[in-house]
């Protein structure tokens, strides 16, 4: 791995930003590290939470004793533990992501974020796993926030290529099912998917309690239609060819597009999840600094 | 429904240019690798119907527009008689407008040509816009005002209003050959040939031919199409006189010398005409001489002897005039003469020898100048008789004209000189004898220098035998010469008794059957037919004079160069014959005489549309001759000609002889002045009127129109001139479709 490819990946303006932000879990996560983020665990750990009133077959070496001197009650002290999270980190690697029309394609665009999250998330000594995927997981980095991890995840990330279509629902069931802790869940994608398959492997996401994040990646060219004359659009995922005057469809092309974020955007707001949308013609540092101080705004408490 | 330019449908063809455009384009894009394709793909289900129908009305809408300017360029047109919505299509018209001279005819306030002109402005009027006219004045020809069509109808209505009435005869005929023929290669839906004419019968001599051509070109599917519209201008006139001939009895014309002139004066009306008085007049100057005729049936025609003087020599005009009736053309008549101030002749004598009455030319001599011994010297015609042996010394120059009594022969120089001197115009009269060389008369004179007009024969006949005889010919007299005794009156030749004569064998005319090939052609372009004088050659056709009254030529002449020579069959003296004992000898020796000086001037009296033609010195070659023509205006029409070289020799022509009456010519250097005069056909006076059947029969090939003063035209015309031409509108269309689909297109092409 050279240097210039991970400068490629690793965008300086970005995660110089970035890192003044953080990345905190926006929600407690469980975590062994009593970290910059609270468990959700409460117990016997380092920080005090509450009292509760001791019930019988709790365990007494948690009983308050001083409260039961003082006030002769039985009460059970309870600790708030700050946990280190695991960030899955779910990278689209479909043909349809070779698409761009600027500088980058929409895979090259994912994967500097997926880069300068990881990094991101590692420095701050949280674990991350990587996950590149298209119908299946085609390159698996288990998690790990040890410091050689970031060099592992650029290389993976430089050395993959799309080879196969799109199949995001089951492989967010899969991790729904594999992930044990429950941690950030970080999706890019283009999601050119079904959105209601994709919103349901978001939603079985949350209901194992993790929190999820959701990079939707689109090209400029995608999101404005700007061609004219008569064309023919070579499909990227084997889909046929198509020969018409797109000038003439913008509208309509505009308006399925809408309708196609607009029920993504729903969908993660109503599973309480963040929407990221992503053009690639904005500068990386613009589109992470600005998701990282809505996130710090929001879990701030 | 026809098209006009047939050809041009075939740019029909052109539809298929967007349709293979269409297709190419098909293949003409740029290949785009697109990952979002669900979303084109959702959007085309949406659009793909509308698109395709959209493609689909660009794609006819165009096609239509290609389609609809081929058509407009083959300039559809429709002929319809019901549909008024059409309105009236443009016409392609011919106005023929009669001017001859019956067309002169007054009803006391305006001609019959001045009502042909109101028509014809009212048919000018009557044309829808955006019409093309063409004019022409027919009368035996064609003349051509306006030759082509043009747009320019006010130009149409000035040239009608300005057309002035001729002399000449009328021939409906050319007129509409002519008009056919200027239509024919014109374009247009409708095409119309209008004809004001008065219904003279005359003038619808060649109706059969009329006819046909009309009914050829009037129907349907032919390729012209044309219909024709007669308006005929009559009005039933009953009363026309007319001086019909003048023409001079005297076989010469000397000045200072009473003439007698005969004047013809025909009653061309239904009622009887009383006290007519007949008056001639030289020079336009007061009239010389009047006689009165009584009373003049009903088509019949009187002849009556009038005098005249001519003052001086030279060239003369007289005038016979009648009163004025409502046909004024006819009401005069003018005849151009040259008179003389004397005649030299020249009789050579053959048989020199005896008694002054066995001599060959004592008769002749007595002929030539009946009067008596005393007052010779005074009478214009002028004799010397020499022998024939003197005949090679003497300078015939000096003569107008040679008569050869008798004579053996001579040597070739004097025939050379007798050539030399024909040429220049001089007469030549030749009497056989029983002193003749026939072999050189034949060989030499008739062969070789083709001079006779006749080679002699056998002669037939006993001069001896007193009592058998042979007569000549005792009526039909065709030539001029002879003409005169076509009227029983004065006298008769049948008494005349031959009793020997050569036979004479005319010579055959080579030339004759080359006749000018472009008469036609000619006739048509409005000149007038040349006479004789136009060809090239020098020896002209030989004409039988006078027959025996078995057939047989007994006089026969022939024009030779500028002079004439005359050849008889019998001897001058009586041993051949009692001819020279007749009365009938001194006339007709003074018209012979008469014939051969006025060789020249045959033609000074040409029929109105003839062409007037003179031979002249070689001294005016080159030269403008000015001619003043005859006008009724007060300006006199002058007309400048140049004398050019045809056939060897310069000839003067003018061939503008429209009007009858007298034409001056004059040259300036060397100073020369001449008069002819053109006289209209008598024909042209007759009241006889197309009749019932011809007009009917007229009917079925044209719409005839009787005009009267209330008369109106212009709805008689529009009435069947429905139909039209769709370009404009089919242009508007291709304009329509155009703007439709620069409108859709753009409309189309924005996003949707």
């Amino acid at each position: 791995m050279d240097k210039a490819h991970l400068d490629l990946l690793l965008d300086p303006v970005a995660i110089s930003r970035a890192e003044t932000l953080g990345l905190h879990a926006r929600m407690l996560v469980e975590g062994y590290m009593a970290g910059e983020h609270k468990s959700p665990y409460h117990g016997f750990a380092i920080e005090f939470a509450q009292h509760r009133e001791y019930a019988p077959g709790d365990d007494l070496r948690h009983l308050d004793w001083k409260v039961l001197g003082r006030t002769d009650r039985y009460y059970i002290k309870q600790y708030e533990q700050e946990t280190n999270y695991v960030a899955h980190i779910l990278l689209d690697g479909s043909e349809s992501m070779k698409y761009g029309s600027g500088k980058y394609t929409k895979l090259d665009y994912a994967k500097m974020i997926a880069a300068c999250l990881s990094y991101m998330i590692l420095h701050q000594r949280d674990a991350i796993a990587l996950d590149i995927f298209d119908t299946v997981t085609r390159d698996y980095l288990p998690r790990s926030n040890s410091h050689s991890m970031i060099h592992k995840v650029l290389t993976t990330l430089a050395a993959f290529n799309p080879t196969a279509q799109t199949n995001i629902a089951v492989v967010l069931h899969d991790m729904a099912m594999q992930i044990r802790r429950r941690g950030i869940v970080i999706i890019i994608s283009d999601l050119f998917d079904d959105e209601q398959k994709v919103l349901e492997g978001i939603q079985h996401l949350r209901f194992g309690g993790n929190e999820v994040v959701v990079f939707h990646v689109l090209d400029k060219d995608e999101l404005e239609f700007p061609f004219t004359g008569l064309i023919e659009f070579h499909g990227l995922e084997g889909i046929p060819k198509i020969l018409t005057r797109p000038q003439e469809i913008k509208k309509s092309y505009l308006r399925e597009l809408e309708a196609f974020r607009t029920t993504l955007r729903e969908g993660c707001e109503r599973n309480q999840c963040h929407y990221v949308p992503v053009n690639t013609s904005q500068p990386l540092h613009e589109i992470l600094s600005g998701y990282l101080a809505f996130r710090l705004k929001t879990t701030t408490r | 429904m026809s098209f006009l330019n047939p050809f041009l449908l075939f740019g029909a063809g052109a539809v298929v240019i967007p349709i293979v455009i269409h297709l190419l384009n098909k293949r003409k894009f740029q290949p785009v690798t697109w990952a979002a394709m669900r979303f084109i793909k959702a959007s085309l289900q949406q659009n793909q119907r509308r698109m395709q129908i959209e493609d689909l009305l660009l794609l006819l809408l165009r096609c239509l527009l290609l389609l609809l300017l081929a058509l407009a360029l083959a300039r559809p047109a429709m002929r319809s008689s019901s549909n008024k919505v059409l309105g009236q299509s443009k016409v392609t018209a011919v106005l023929l407008l009669d001017n001859s001279a019956s067309m002169g005819m007054s009803d006391g306030v305006q001609t019959r040509f001045d009502k042909a002109r109101k028509a014809a402005e009212q048919a000018i009027d009557s044309l829808p816009a955006g019409s093309a006219a063409a004019v022409f004045l027919a009368s035996d020809v064609a003349q051509a005002v306006i030759s082509e069509p043009t747009h320019d109808l006010n130009l149409a209505r000035k040239v009608v209003r300005e057309a002035q009435l001729s002399d000449r005869s009328s021939d409906i005929y050319p007129g509409i050959e002519r008009a056919l023929e200027t239509l024919r290669n014109r374009l247009a839906i409708r095409k119309e040939i209008y004809l004001f004419t008065d219904g003279q019968a005359n003038g619808w001599r060649q109706m059969a031919d009329v006819q046909k051509i009309l009914k050829k070109a009037g129907q349907t599917g032919s390729a012209e199409e044309v219909q024709a519209h007669v308006v005929l201008i009559s009005d039933r006139e009953e009363r026309n006189l007319g001086v019909s001939a003048l023409s001079v009895v005297t076989g010469l014309t000397p000045a200072n010398r009473p003439l007698r002139f005969e004047v013809q004066v025909t009653n061309h009306g239904k009622h009887e005409a009383r006290d007519i008085r007949v008056a001639l007049s030289v020079d336009g100057e007061p009239p010389s001489d009047e006689v009165n005729i009584p009373s003049l049936p009903p088509a019949s025609t009187r002849g009556v002897s009038v005098f005249a003087r001519f003052r001086t020599e030279g060239f003369h005009t007289v005038t016979a005039r009648i009163a004025e009736d409502r046909l004024r053309g006819d009401d005069q008549r003018v005849l151009a003469v040259r008179a003389i101030r004397e005649v030299r002749a020249l009789l050579v004598d053959g048989n020199p020898a005896g008694e002054p009455r066995e001599t060959e030319t004592f008769f002749l001599r007595h002929a030539l100048q009946p009067v008596a011994a005393a007052d010779v010297e005074n009478y214009f015609i002028k004799s010397t008789i020499i022998p024939a042996a003197e005949f090679f010394e003497a300078r015939l120059d000096d003569y107008d004209v040679v008569l050869l009594a008798n004579v053996p022969e001579f040597p070739e120089a004097t025939v050379v000189a007798v050539e030399n001197y024909l040429r220049r115009g001089g007469g030549l009269i030749i009497f056989p004898g029983s002193k003749i060389n026939a072999g050189f008369y034949n060989t030499v004179l008739f062969k070789q220098h083709q001079i006779l007009p006749a080679s002699l024969g056998e002669p037939r006949g006993d001069a001896g035998q007193e009592d058998k005889f042979f007569g000549l010919q005792t009526k039909n007299y065709d030539h001029p010469i002879a003409a005169l005794w076509n009227d029983p009156g004065v006298g008769t030749l049948g008494s005349v008794r031959f009793y020997r004569a050569f036979d004479l064998i005319p010579a055959v005319e080579p030339a004759t059957t080359n006749a000018p090939p472009s008469t036609a052609k000619a006739a048509r372009a409005g000149k007038g037919k040349m006479p004789e004088v136009n060809e090239a050659k020098e020896v002209g056709a030989a004409r039988i004079v006078l027959r025996f009254a078995d057939g047989a030529p007994a006089i026969v002449e022939r024009p030779w160069g500028l002079g004439r020579v005359v050849l008889f069959s019998s001897s001058a003296s009586t041993a051949w014959n009692d001819l020279p004992v007749r009365p009938a000898f001194l006339p007709l020796m003074h018209r012979t005489l008469g014939s051969v000086l006025n060789r020249q001037d045959e033609n000074l009296n040409v029929r109105v549309g003839q062409g007037f033609a003179r031979r002249m010195g070689g001294e005016f070659l080159g030269r403008e001759a000015v001619v003043v023509a005859p006008s009724t205006a007060k300006q006199p029409v002058r007309e400048s000609r140049k004398i050019e070289l045809v056939g060897g020799a310069p000839l003067l022509q003018f061939e503008g002889t429209d009007r009858g009456g007298a034409y001056d010519v004059s040259v300036k250097d060397p100073a020369t002045t001449l008069r002819f005069a053109a006289q209209p056909d008598p024909a042209e006076s007759s009241l006889e009127e197309m009749t019932e059947e011809d007009v009917k029969s007229l009917g079925t090939v044209a719409h005839v129109l009787r005009w009267s003063p209330n008369l109106s035209l212009r709805e008689a015309f529009e009435k069947d001139r429905l139909g039209a031409e769709f370009w404009l509108p089919l242009l508007l269309l291709v304009l329509a479709c155009a703007a439709g689909e620069m409108y859709v297109a753009q409309r189309f092409s924005r996003s949707k």
